[in-house]
């Protein structure tokens, strides 16, 4: 029956990739997906650099397949209703376009939007507060969140993995030992680091010297980029490879825009009812429904230090078209919203930073800039989509 | 049929078959299953566990609705399965002494003996593989009596929670049978879209009338949507788009997928009426608070088409339960946002008005009323996180009298103040349908 299923989501994950660019079409081998996902994650594909892998983790075919199998097993939550890819799902570009905010165990809420696993590789500040630097830590989080996976230690898991004869098996063969703590980390980190998408129109262009990769209004769009919008001053790209992003934290006065509206909602909404039909709903009935909304102070809320206040990692911008919505609390649909936003000179609060100002961008200027977005996007992702569903998920 | 026919119709069936028995149930139920036409002795509350609260977890509810009982009106008994899985719906097997109900979090399927002891039923077998069973089916909802098996629609699935889904078939005794994916665009199985309609694969409800063959789906939201906060997906847009459009017709005895209606708006509950003449059903929209009909027309071809709006539909009241008479006369339809329960006259089923309206309190989900028409009980939880919160989240179930121009209050029992926890699905029991 999962067969009649699957195809059914690559379809419509290509026809929304399609809008952008062409997705080639990939079916992963069963027996030997993981040597290929151990040579993608051993290389650097065009516009990457090389993944650096920790030294003491080195990437191996049996490594690969147990993360593989543990990002996917809605058993590791309290309720075996959870694994890591409800909330980065591999159709929907590893993050999830269902949602603005993640949803955990018991429909619990999350204030911020699941990132997209593609290219987390190359990161070293995770999360949108950046307070985790490795993928080998990062997992011990959603494991126990009692909003995300809900375990009632990181222990309980250990124990329960241990006590499934498959798993004592694969990390037999990853690693000649039974399952620890440390070693589920380096699973899911190799795992994760086979996880690259680049070669982008941009990368083939840019990179690669295709000057028939990308259209006239993409190579516009990549002069607004770097030149009067001054986006990669934050979203960089270097010399040989680009990964859009400074790993640092800034203020772009988004966040603070949005913890104004939260405490001063207005006395209606637009609630889209069935497509086309919109009505005004009353925010007082809207509340009588609603918990309370937590405020999000993004880095401070990890250092404490005043000045952090409102900052927000820089995200890559790689993939863009597979991973809305967009913002660290996907309060933005489209790119066209984001695009406005800095037109608009972010929140033009004072406080937010200074490169951040209105840019007084045309329409068409606007359109090219969200062309360039759109091509970096990159054609490879039905080969990690496959990978990821070589096996169906395990729930019992 | 007119109320004349329907009541010649009953003495007939009660001369037949004796005085609890007769052709139909309470009504709502599955058509294949014995009915109560009496006096219902107990009603089953499938009630959902609250953390803070009595034993937090899930529980079936008795209460006695015996008329000479000392405990009439009262809770009897209380069974907690273990856990929150978000409780739903449950139905009874077509020989009714199993009542099975589904947790659309966790996807466990609890089969609860109501025979043996109708006052006290018991955990019967509890079926935790519904999700490798069924190959990625996620939220069991509907359980829908065949002779021999439980047809039960999912409302999501495995791989990344939306809404795509299957009906999913088990034998009575709980072994796994089948799996049928609802069509889509890409998938149509056979089945034709008609006018604009666009097969998005979503499911809620079934029912079926079985002298057409027909069977009809509804179609609601993945379990992100169903298990998180309402009002943080009212203000989501994204999560606002993944709602179902459609009521899909099925070949009941085949299991194919015919035609996909455009029902725009999260159609939910589906009511086929128990006339031998009366071939259609009705339908609500959750987010749009329509009517819609779902009939055969003259050429013999089903058909679908909006029929009445329910109180303003700008105001989104969010109908909810129906609950159709056994005459096929008139239809109950509840609204979660207003509290309300509104009569419509559905004598002329294309062309139904309200008739009667009343407040039952800040928040009410569904009714259940009894084969005569006469006694119409509520319960107020819609979904763990759908529910009101503070002061309007009330849980109850609460029975009225209904004498054809009021509903009169009967009795009322507060879920929170016993330490229960979330009222919904209400099913009805008694020992008469066991003594042969
Ligand atoms: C309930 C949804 C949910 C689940 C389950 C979940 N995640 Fe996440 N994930 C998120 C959200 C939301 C964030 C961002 C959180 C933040 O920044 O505070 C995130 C962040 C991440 C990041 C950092 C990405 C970046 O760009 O910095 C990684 C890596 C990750 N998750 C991997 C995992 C793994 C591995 C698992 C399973 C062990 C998992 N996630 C389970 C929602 C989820
Ligand atoms: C001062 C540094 C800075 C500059 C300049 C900047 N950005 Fe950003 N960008 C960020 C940060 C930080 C975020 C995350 C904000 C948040 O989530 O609250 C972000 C988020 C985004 C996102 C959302 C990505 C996602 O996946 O959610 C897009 C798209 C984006 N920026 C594009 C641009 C464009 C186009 C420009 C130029 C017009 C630009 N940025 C200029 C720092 C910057």
């Amino acid at each position: 029956m999962r067969q009649l299923f699957l195809p059914y989501i690559i379809a419509s994950f290509l026809n929304w990739a399609v809008s952008a660019h062409a997705q080639s079409q990939c079916i992963a081998d069963a027996q030997d997906w993981s040597e290929t996902a151990l040579k993608r994650s051993l290389s650097a594909p065009l516009g990457l650099p090389p993944v650096l892998h920790p030294y003491d983790n080195s990437p191996s075919v049996a490594k690969i397949e147990l993360g593989r199998k543990l990002f996917f097993d809605r058993r590791l939550s309290i309720n075996r209703t959870m694994s890591c890819a409800m909330c980065h799902v591999p159709e929907q570009g590893f993050t999830n376009w269902e949602l603005s905010t993640a949803i955990g165990v018991e429909g619990r809420s999350l204030k911020r939007n699941s990132p997209s696993i593609l290219n987390v590789g190359h990161l070293n500040v995770l999360f949108h507060d950046g307070r985790d630097h490795a993928l080998e830590t990062q997992f011990i989080g959603p494991l126990t969140a009692r909003n995300e996976m809900a375990n009632p230690s990181a222990g309980y898991v250990v124990t329960l993995l241990n006590k499934l004869p498959e798993y004592a098996l694969m990390f037999e063969d990853a690693f000649e030992a039974q399952a620890s703590l440390d070693r589920i980390g380096m699973a899911l980190g190799a795992y994760q680091r086979s996880v690259l998408a680049g070669n982008s129109p941009f990368d083939q262009w840019h990179f690669g010297g295709d000057e028939a990769a990308v259209s006239a209004d993409v190579k516009r769009g990549f002069q607004i980029f770097t030149g009067k919008g001054n986006c990669s001053a934050c979203h960089l790209i270097g010399d040989d490879h680009a990964l859009f992003t400074d790993e640092r934290f800034h203020d772009t006065g988004y966040a603070q825009l949005r913890d104004i509206e939260r405490q001063n909602p207005p006395t209606s909404i637009p609630v889209q009812v069935a497509p086309g039909v919109v009505h005004e709903m009353a925010f007082s009935k809207i509340h009588s429904v609603s918990a309370k909304r937590e405020a999000d102070l993004g880095r401070y809320e990890v250092t404490e230090d005043p000045a952090d206040r409102w900052r927000f990692r820089t995200p890559s911008l790689r993939n863009l078209t597979v991973t809305p919505p967009y913002m660290h609390d996907g309060h933005f649909s489209t790119l066209s919203e984001v695009i406005e936003f800095y037109n608009q000179g972010g929140s033009q609060i004072s406080s937010q930073d200074p490169r951040i100002r209105p840019l007084g961008l045309t329409g068409v200027e606007m359109r090219d800039l969200e062309a360039f977005l759109q091509s970096l996007t990159s054609p490879d992702l039905g080969c990690l989509i496959s990978e990821a569903r070589v096996s169906p998920p395990d729930n019992h | 049929m007119n109320r004349r026919e329907f009541g010649a119709l009953v003495v007939a069936a009660a001369a037949a078959a004796g005085p609890f028995r007769a052709f139909a149930d309470e009504t709502c139920q599955s058509p294949y299953m014995p009915k109560i036409t009496g006096q219902e002795e107990f009603v089953y509350v499938w009630t959902l566990g609250v953390e803070g609260m009595g034993d937090e977890q899930d529980k079936l509810v008795t209460i006695d609705l015996r008329p000479d009982s000392p405990m009439r009106g009262q809770v009897i008994n209380s069974l907690s399965v273990g856990g929150r899985n978000e409780a739903h719906h449950g139905g009874f097997s077509a020989d009714r002494r199993y009542f099975w109900t589904g947790g659309l979090d966790t996807n466990r399927i609890f089969i609860f003996d109501v025979h043996t002891d109708p006052s006290k039923p018991s955990l019967h077998k509890t079926i935790e593989s519904f999700v490798k069973d069924s190959g990625g089916v996620v939220g069991p909802h509907t359980f829908f009596a065949l002779p021999g098996s439980m047809m039960i629609t999912g409302l999501s699935n495995d791989d990344d929670h939306g809404g795509r889904t299957a009906l999913v078939e088990y034998n009575d005794a709980g072994d796994y049978v089948a799996t049928y994916w609802m069509p889509t665009t890409s998938d149509m199985q056979g089945a034709v879209a008609v006018g604009d309609a666009v097969a998005d694969g979503y499911g809620y409800d079934i029912r079926a009338l079985i002298r057409k063959n027909i069977m009809l789906t509804s179609s609601f939201t993945g379990w992100s949507n169903y298990m998180m906060d309402f009002g943080q997906m009212l203000q989501d847009t994204d999560a606002m788009k993944r709602f179902g459009n459609t009521i899909v017709q099925w070949d009941l005895h085949t299991r194919q997928p015919r035609k996909v209606f455009n029902v725009p708006g999260a159609p939910l509950e589906i009511r086929f009426p128990w006339g031998p003449n009366a071939n259609y059903a009705f339908s609500t929209t959750a987010l749009t608070s329509k009517l819609w009909l779902i009939y055969e027309d003259d050429s013999g071809e089903w058909q679908a088409k909006d029929v009445a709006d329910i109180g303003n539909p700008a105001d989104i009241p969010l109908p909810v339960d129906i609950s159709i008479a056994a005459d096929d006369q008139t239809l109950w339809v509840n609204s979660f946002m207003d509290g309300k329960t509104r009569l419509f006259d559905i004598s002329d089923p294309h062309n139904p008005s309200q008739i009667y309206e009343k407040t039952i309190d800040r928040q009410v989900n569904m009714v259940s009323q009894s084969w005569d028409g006469k006694r119409v009980y509520f319960s107020s939880s819609l979904l763990a996180n759908w529910d009101k919160k503070g002061d309007d989240d009330v849980q109850y179930l609460r029975a009225y009298t209904w004498d054809g121009k009021e509903l009169i209050e009967d009795f009322d029992i507060d879920f929170y103040k016993l330490g229960l926890g979330r009222a919904h699905i209400m099913r009805f029991g008694s020992s008469e349908l066991y003594t042969s």
